[in-house]
């Protein structure tokens, strides 16, 4: 009587399992994931689109720390982010006019201190240097339907 | 098409509007499919009967508030649609009235909607409207021990939040 | 005596349900909501149009391109902006994904673990996350899309995007025939949901239910085919509807519109048009009132958007489908025994973040 679905109990126990084991195997991010982002000073204007879209009102305007004047931003200002607030939506990635703010797939940002989690332009302008990432898995055709395997691409961020 | 014979959504308006001479204040057909109707509040409860057992609109989607300070009213609206009648399953029949905002009251409709009850206490705790005959009016999602005034008035503002 | 159930609840949202219970028999119960109010509406008023959306699409947040669609349509009326014809395919697929995974989240926790069946709690969140992560490779996140604002979707299907889709329906396809033989054929959920709950066609009517409370008990109304949207109009599906009335047809109901579903996106990803996929729209709601749509996993999804010539709605009103069956509680929870209640409250799939908003 309970024999359909104690088969399908069964038929599980000697399979492959998977596991990831986080940090060591992370997974393959697509490309446009929406993780921190990556300002280029040398574009942004200061028009303040980005700051007026936000839903929550996270992005400030500050001059830039070396004190340089950039030819294409008249008033000399530049977004400064405040992750605790920033719920990683990226209309202002979308709507940017110039195209001074990017995806990138660093999503780890914790911190200790709670003063961190605001990021400076010149700190949003660094490039994420994440390292490899390992493994990806998919539906396919498999025994069990669902595979596992390393990636063979390294992540060109 | 429309001038010929008329929709069948102009035709439910002027049913409600030969029933009902003096009570229907306006009406505003946007569409085969919404159909704004404006009346007296004295006599809702004849018109509710009336759209649930004449026109056949026999549930209640929503009752929504909305405050006009500048005029010194709280609109609510009755958002009615039917599942049982398929010529007009399509159709969202609004009802619209005025309450004087100063001393909102009217009528409850859950004698005639009983699938208005839930949507009646939460419009009477955000805006202050009381319905009178509701079997059970209390606060829905407010605080047990709020007593501030109705949240959703115009007169409650947050300046943190920025400019409105 | 009284029992209180809630309002912290592991397994889905806070809500207080206060019970009066005589020996084992349930006599009446009072939903007590409000736990997780936030005034989503009165704060809707302080946000731009497009800034509302990752605020409106959170109260329910596996369905989020449903709360984000039913917005955009009546800012869409008012503005007066067509969504060109692949906008609407790729909305739709993105849609019905999403049908899916609030099905299977509904699967696995409301219908599994109130019933005691953790195996089922597995298998559901496991086949939930491969569809999780073509959503990412989608629209950059997991669960937040915020991906419809006025206008048409933000990104374009990416390149390997309809190849690894249609392997994972093939191997869905499979799966659901797993699903039955362990969940839904198993004598032991019949028996415990088959005949608890019954709601009659007329009572359905009468108290206003929708979503697949409402096609359970026998009334075939379905706003995707009622009012079409999107692509919607140009692809076959059924809507099914059985006749029953008790918990266990509210279940079937779910697990054949996870099939339908499949149907939809088999036949979207084929028919998708050539083309721009948005248009630009205007940043200001011009005054006016429009009411828009959408049938979302858990019913009929209404909003009211009201402008008043500014950046920001004037008025955002929700009226959803939690929130439309908590009237359903009170009525069917009667004279039933204590153990029947978690059956009865998850065919409901009442969402209570989505009800308090």
């Amino acid at each position: 009587m309970f024999l359909g679905e104690m088969y399908e109990g069964i038929k599980h126990i000697l399979k492959r399992t998977f596991t990831m084991k986080y940090p060591y195997e992370k997974p393959l991010l697509p490309k446009g994931f929406r993780g921190r982002h990556i300002l280029y000073m040398e574009k942004c204007t200061g028009c303040g689109i980005c700051a007026w879209i936000c839903p929550e009102r996270c992005i400030s305007f500050v001059p830039p720390a070396d004190g340089q004047q950039h030819p294409q931003n008249p008033e000399n200002r530049f977004p400064q982010y405040w992750y605790a607030r920033c719920c990683f939506c990226h209309f202002c990635t979308d709507y940017c006019p110039t195209g001074a703010l990017d995806y990138s797939p660093d999503y780890e940002l914790a911190e200790y201190d709670r003063e961190l989690l605001v990021w400076s332009p010149e700190r949003l302008a660094r490039i994420p240097t994440n390292g490899t990432y390992r493994s990806v898995f998919h539906a396919d055709k498999g025994s069990m339907g669902v595979t596992f395997e390393p990636a063979e691409k390294e992540d060109k961020t | 098409m429309a001038s010929q014979s008329p929709s069948k959504a102009e035709d439910l308006v002027n049913t409600l509007k030969t029933r009902f001479p003096d009570a229907v204040k306006g009406s505003k057909v946007e569409g085969p499919r919404r159909i704004l109707i404006t009346f007296d509040k004295n006599t809702f409860l004849d018109i509710a009967a009336f759209v649930r057992d004449g026109l056949g609109f026999d549930h209640v989607k929503g009752i929504a508030g909305i405050d006009e300070p500048t005029h010194k009213l709280i609109k609510v609206l009755y958002f009615t649609g039917s599942f049982s009648k398929t010529e007009v399953e399509d159709v969202i029949l609004v009802l619209e009235t005025e309450l004087d905002r100063g001393n909102p009251v009217i009528a409850s409709a859950v004698s005639v909607w009983p699938s208005a009850h839930f949507h009646e206490r939460e419009t009477f705790e955000m805006f202050g409207v009381k319905f009178e005959g509701h079997p059970d009016l209390r606060k829905l999602l407010t605080l047990d021990n709020w007593d501030g005034p109705p949240p959703m008035l115009k007169d409650i503002k947050f300046p943190e939040m920025g400019q409105r | 005596m009284d029992v209180s159930v809630g309002p912290q609840h592991p397994g889905s949202g806070h809500v207080r349900l206060l019970m009066r219970v005589d020996g084992d028999y349930i006599v009446s119960i009072d939903p007590d909501i409000g736990y997780v109010h936030r005034g989503c509406e009165k704060i809707a008023e302080y946000r731009t149009a497009v800034s509302n959306i990752p605020h409106l699409e959170r109260p329910c947040i596996i369905d989020a391109i449903h709360l984000n669609w039913g917005y955009v349509l009546p800012i869409e009326e008012l503005q007066g902006v067509v969504v060109p014809p692949r906008g609407q395919y790729i909305s739709t697929i993105a849609a019905e994904m999403n049908r899916i995974m609030s099905h299977l989240y509904w699967l696995a926790i409301n219908a599994g673990v109130f019933s005691g069946h953790t195996t089922i709690f597995m298998y559901g969140f496991g086949d939930r996350d491969l569809f999780i992560e073509l959503m990412e490779m989608l629209t950059g996140a997991r669960l937040t899309y915020s991906f419809l604002p006025p206008g048409g979707p933000r990104r374009d299907l990416p390149a390997e995007f309809q190849k690894r889709l249609t392997q994972l329906l093939d191997y869905f396809e499979r799966r659901l025939v797993e699903y039955d033989r362990i969940f839904f054929s198993n004598p032991l959920v019949i028996a415990r949901a088959k005949g608890i709950g019954v709601l009659k066609r007329e009572e359905a009517i009468r108290l206003g239910v929708t979503g697949p409370v409402l096609r359970g008990s026998g009334v075939k109304y379905d706003v995707r085919k009622v009012e079409p949207y999107g692509a919607y109009s140009e692809l076959e599906f059924d809507v099914p509807t059985f006749e029953e009335g008790d918990s266990y047809a509210r279940f079937m109901v779910r697990f054949e519109e996870m099939k339908q579903s499949i149907r939809i996106i088999r036949q979207a990803l084929e028919k998708l048009p050539k083309g721009p996929i948005a248009r630009k729209a205007p940043l200001i709601i011009p005054e006016g009132e429009a009411i828009g749509r959408v049938e979302s996993s858990r019913g009929e999804l209404v909003y009211l958007v009201a402008g008043d010539n500014s950046d920001k709605p004037s008025r955002v009103k929700i009226m959803n489908g939690s929130f439309r069956n908590l009237v359903a509680m009170p009525y069917l929870v009667r004279n039933v025994h204590i153990a029947d209640m978690p059956i009865i409250y998850g065919g409901l799939d009442y969402w209570p973040v989505e009800a308090d908003r």
